[in-house]
């Protein structure tokens, strides 16, 4: 070693340099044994290679700088096989098809499960920094672009798959299973490929299906036959869907099948002579008609359409049920016929409609429409009422009770005229207590307990006061017994209602001549209360008492009689006449015309009940008419009911009448209400006026904008409102 | 022509004035009575019923009808500027055009309403009467409309007599409303209604 010649030189390590590095054979060479590789294990003979030797060669490609032959070598190699592939299952015949084309899938899906990971490397670092496409993927793609969109497969798939599913259509059976993998395969070809290759010409297909079969279907079928067809069907796609196809194709299919079997036909179905919604509704089919709810709920408008028709026709069936003569002749069939169509509604919509509450409340509106287009439903409603509260509650136990009571109610809300309802309810329930005829006073004070809770306390206020007026009563009568105790043993026995004026239905005072006993014993009667109650006045009401005589006829027969006043002062009068004309009768009782007239026939011309004899027999009353007792009166009952207290269908003018005092009384209501509003606002303009009104008064009646101008207009007069000078619309509160 | 009147012969015309009130006066009551408007009028050559007569007594605000106390009677021909009969005849076709000046005209309408009611608490004026008022104060300006709605109020039964509010509401239809097509007529504005309907009755009519 010559020291002399030594240069200093940093002191580096060398790269250890293989002895393959810079022969461009190696490359080949190396590509040649992955390649050899490939081939085996698509020709399934991988079990005799060697991973690490392969995953070793593939390593050194990429790390000396071989990345793109070996990947393009990939591409180029595996492309080949593939469409080799593609040939085999080209070649399959018939059936064969698919479970070749399955296969082959399978097979590739494992070599390339093998490749990638002989290829690892350069899926970690080449790939991703030269932008490639990782090999997986890669091997998807080569597969679509290779063998499913090969000319001679794709159109076949297509056509194969979708015979297979016509066929389970038209009630084959098919290899589900299969169905499955393939269009798994799609599916993991990405979302595109399910989409364009499979699911948009499936949609297309079993549109023009279900449109065709719907056509038929509806040419052939009843409405709950195609319904329950439809119903079939919808349910098996879901379970196709299920069974074998990507969970997102449900809503599609779903929305074909919808389209096609029923918004399409939803009208014609919905109308269908015979067997449409209509006959379902009067035939309680809840079946059908569920079925019908819960198809149409899922198309757009399809509860509507059902809602609409069922309205028309519960509008129609009821305008007619309303308007029915024969029916208007027994208020009480009446409502009970309303009270039944509700029942049949409520169990139709809480069976077939799951208790939707739009359709509740288009039953409610259809309700309230008819109800009201006859304006004596608060007439009869209240006589239905009374009928029940009369006899027809009798023996009902407490719990039925309420419910019918209930079911009163919820008519009584319909009603738009509850004013009218009142002054009736008020009139029967008089003439109830009155006549002592109610079945229990527990359902009396539970009426008035709903109606106070509906309407509010003035409401029933003053029907509390007509009960405790007879209960006050009947403590008078016990206080007078004792006082006059003595006195009265030989006299008729009084009983005596006092009515406070006020909480009573407004009764014109009539008096009449009483029988001499009957008018001591009034006189005593009067001023004993009035001796104890100084500073009111007493008025007899003859035209509502009642009476019961002892009666012995020509033969002895023996009877009691059960009459009105009147007719207890006619009769009275023939213990000391034998024979009296109508004149004679008329001049002693003082009982106005009309009702003498009404009275003597009630006891002359009636079968059955005809105590007196008339001259002559015709069925009216003439003024020169003479009567007798009859003494061949005869009846198999000893006590015999003549008087007729009993709440009936008002006459003509009596409605006229009542119809005048409800227009009357809602005169000062209306100006109440005005009154109420303009003092809070001041000032308000014409239409707010109106509708703040009519909202108000809502409650009781349907206020009428004329009338309430007509109110407006006399408030004015009186001082109480003015107009604004400037704009004649405003009104203002005059302090 | 404007006659600025000095001291003296104010004082001149007020006396003149005065005298002429009771020339016509009733001495007992110190007013001018229906009996002295009576022979006022024939002075005048204008007939009592006459609606300039009418228009005297509003410019005179005078408050009793077929009366003219002393006040009024100043008042109004002071405003006139007229203290004798002949002056007074050559006002009135000046106050015509006056009282029908729109700004004044509403004035007046009113007044004629309130000059009718002759009672202490009367508020309403009965049905001929109002009849007879619309066709003096309204006659001449809108004949069909007067036509029309005296037909009406005399064949309609719900309403006995008038109020001043209704009485506005026909001025008021009279110029708004267009006539006879009532085309712009709202049912819903505040219109009285027994304009509501008079409305119904002559659509009914029209056909």
């Amino acid at each position: 070693m010559n020291s002399s010649n030594q240069k200093k030189r940093n002191f580096q390590i060398e790269a250890f340099k293989h002895k393959v590095v810079v022969d461009p054979k190696y490359a080949d060479k190396t590509w040649k044994i992955l390649e050899h590789a490939i081939t085996e294990i698509y020709n399934h003979n991988a079990s005799g290679l060697s991973f690490e030797e392969l995953y070793r060669n593939a390593y050194n490609m990429v790390l000396h700088k071989f990345g793109e032959k070996l990947y393009s070598g990939l591409v180029g190699t595996m492309t080949l096989h593939l469409q080799e592939m593609a040939k085999t299952i080209e070649a399959a015949q018939g059936n064969l098809f698919l479970e070749e084309l399955n296969r082959k899938w399978n097979d590739h899906n494992k070599a390339l499960q093998m490749i990638r990971d002989i290829l690892m490397y350069m899926d970690r670092t080449f790939i991703p920094s030269n932008r490639k496409t990782p090999v997986h993927e890669l091997g998807l793609n080569l597969w679509r672009d290779n063998v499913i969109h090969s000319s001679k497969i794709q159109t076949r798939l297509l056509d194969t798959l979708l015979e297979l599913i016509q066929k389970e259509r038209t009630g084959e059976i098919i290899n589900r299973g299969l169905m499955r993998n393939i269009i798994k395969m799609l599916m993991d070809l990405g979302s595109s490929v399910y989409q364009e290759d499979f699911e948009k010409h499936f949609l297309e297909v079993s549109a023009d299906f279900y449109r065709a079969e719907s056509q038929d279907f509806i040419e052939c079928c009843d409405c709950g036959d195609y319904l329950k067809k439809a119903e079939r069907r919808l349910n098996e796609e879901i379970e196709r869907v299920s069974l074998y196809l990507d969970s997102k194709s449900e809503t599609k299919i779903t929305n074909v099948v919808e389209k096609e079997m029923i918004a399409s036909h939803m009208l014609r179905l919905v109308h269908m002579d015979n067997s449409g919604l209509v006959n379902m509704l009067i035939d309680d089919k809840y079946e059908d008609l569920g079925r019908m709810y819960n198809l149409f709920r899922r198309v757009p408008n399809g509860l509507p359409t059902i809602r609409d028709v069922m309205t028309s026709h519960l509008r129609e069936t009821g305008k007619q049920l309303v308007t029915d003569a024969e029916k208007l002749k027994d208020p009480v069939e009446f409502v009970q016929c309303l009270l039944n169509e509700k029942d049949k509604y409520d169990k139709i919509i809480n069976l077939a409609f799951s208790n939707d509450k739009t359709f509740q409340n288009a039953l409610n509106s259809s309700f309230e429409y008819f109800i009201n287009l006859n304006p004596r439903s608060p007439e009869f409603i209240s006589l239905f009422v009374d009928e029940k509260l009369r006899k027809g509650l009798k023996g009902v136990s407490e719990e039925d009770v309420e419910t019918i009571l209930d079911k009163v109610m919820m008519l009584f809300r319909y009603l738009q005229e509850k004013d009218v309802f009142e002054k009736y309810y008020k009139q029967h329930l008089a003439k109830r207590l009155l006549s002592g005829k109610t079945v229990s006073d527990d359902a009396e004070r539970s009426l008035i307990v709903k109606l106070k809770t509906e309407c509010g306390y003035q409401f029933t206020s003053k029907l509390e006061g007509m009960f405790t007026d007879m209960k006050t009563s009947q403590d008078t009568m016990q206080g007078f017994y004792a006082a006059y105790a003595a006195e009265l043993g030989d006299s008729p026995t009084l009983v005596v209602q006092v009515l406070t004026t006020g909480s009573w239905p407004t009764q014109p005072s009539i008096t009449c001549n009483l029988p001499a006993e009957m008018s001591a014993l009034c006189e005593k009667f009067r001023s004993y209360y009035l001796g104890t109650h100084t500073g009111r006045r007493l008025s007899w009401q003859t035209n509502m008492g009642t009476a019961d005589l002892k009666a012995i006829f020509g033969k002895g027969q023996k009877h009691e009689l059960n009459v009105s006043t009147y007719q207890m002062c006619v009769l009275m009068l023939f213990n000391s006449a034998d024979r009296l004309s109508y004149k004679e009768i008329e001049q002693a009782t003082e009982i106005p015309s009309s009702d003498l007239r009404r009275c003597l026939q009630s006891l002359a011309c009636v079968k059955g009940k005809n105590v007196l004899r008339k001259e002559p027999m015709s069925k009216d009353i003439g003024e020169e008419d003479a009567f007798f007792v009859n003494d061949k009166f005869t009846s198999k009952f000893y006590k015999v009911k003549i008087g007729t207290v009993v709440a009936q269908k008002e006459s003509e003018p009596e409605k006229q009448e009542t119809r005048q005092r409800v227009e009357e009384d809602r005169k000062p209501q209306i100006e109440a209400a005005i009154v109420r509003i303009m003092k809070s606002r001041r000032v308000l303009d014409h239409n707010n006026i109106i509708a703040e009104v009519t909202k108000q008064l809502q409650s009781r009646f349907l206020a009428n904008p004329g009338e309430i101008k007509k109110r407006i207009e006399s408030l004015i007069e009186r001082d109480f409102l003015e107009r604004d000078s400037s704009d004649r619309r405003l009104y203002r509160y005059l302090a | 022509m404007l006659c600025l009147a000095t001291g003296k012969a104010a004082s001149k015309e007020l006396e003149r004035i005065d005298q002429l009130f009771f020339s016509y006066a009733n001495n007992s009551s110190g007013l001018i009575d229906p009996e002295g408007i009576e022979s006022f009028c024939s002075d005048l050559e204008v007939d009592h019923t006459d609606v300039r007569i009418l228009m005297l007594a509003w410019k005179m605000q005078a408050e009793k009808q077929g009366y003219f106390t002393l006040d009024e009677w100043r008042r109004g021909l002071r405003a006139l500027r007229a203290d004798t009969i002949v002056k007074l005849k050559k006002a009135l076709p000046d106050l015509d055009k006056e009282v029908r000046r729109p700004s004044t005209f509403e004035d007046f309408y009113t007044y004629a309403f309130q000059y009718c009611l002759t009672e202490e608490k009367q508020k309403s004026i009965d049905i001929e009467s109002i009849c007879v008022l619309l066709d003096l104060v309204l006659g001449s300006r809108f004949g069909p409309q007067v036509d029309y709605l005296v037909q009406y109020l005399k064949t309609q039964t719900d309403y006995k007599v008038i109020n001043m509010d209704q009485w506005k509401g026909f001025y008021r239809f009279c110029t708004e409303i267009s006539f006879p097509d009532l085309s712009n007529y709202d049912p819903d504005s505040a219109w009285p209604w027994i304009l509501d309907n008079f409305v119904d009755w002559m659509r009914a009519k029209q056909g």
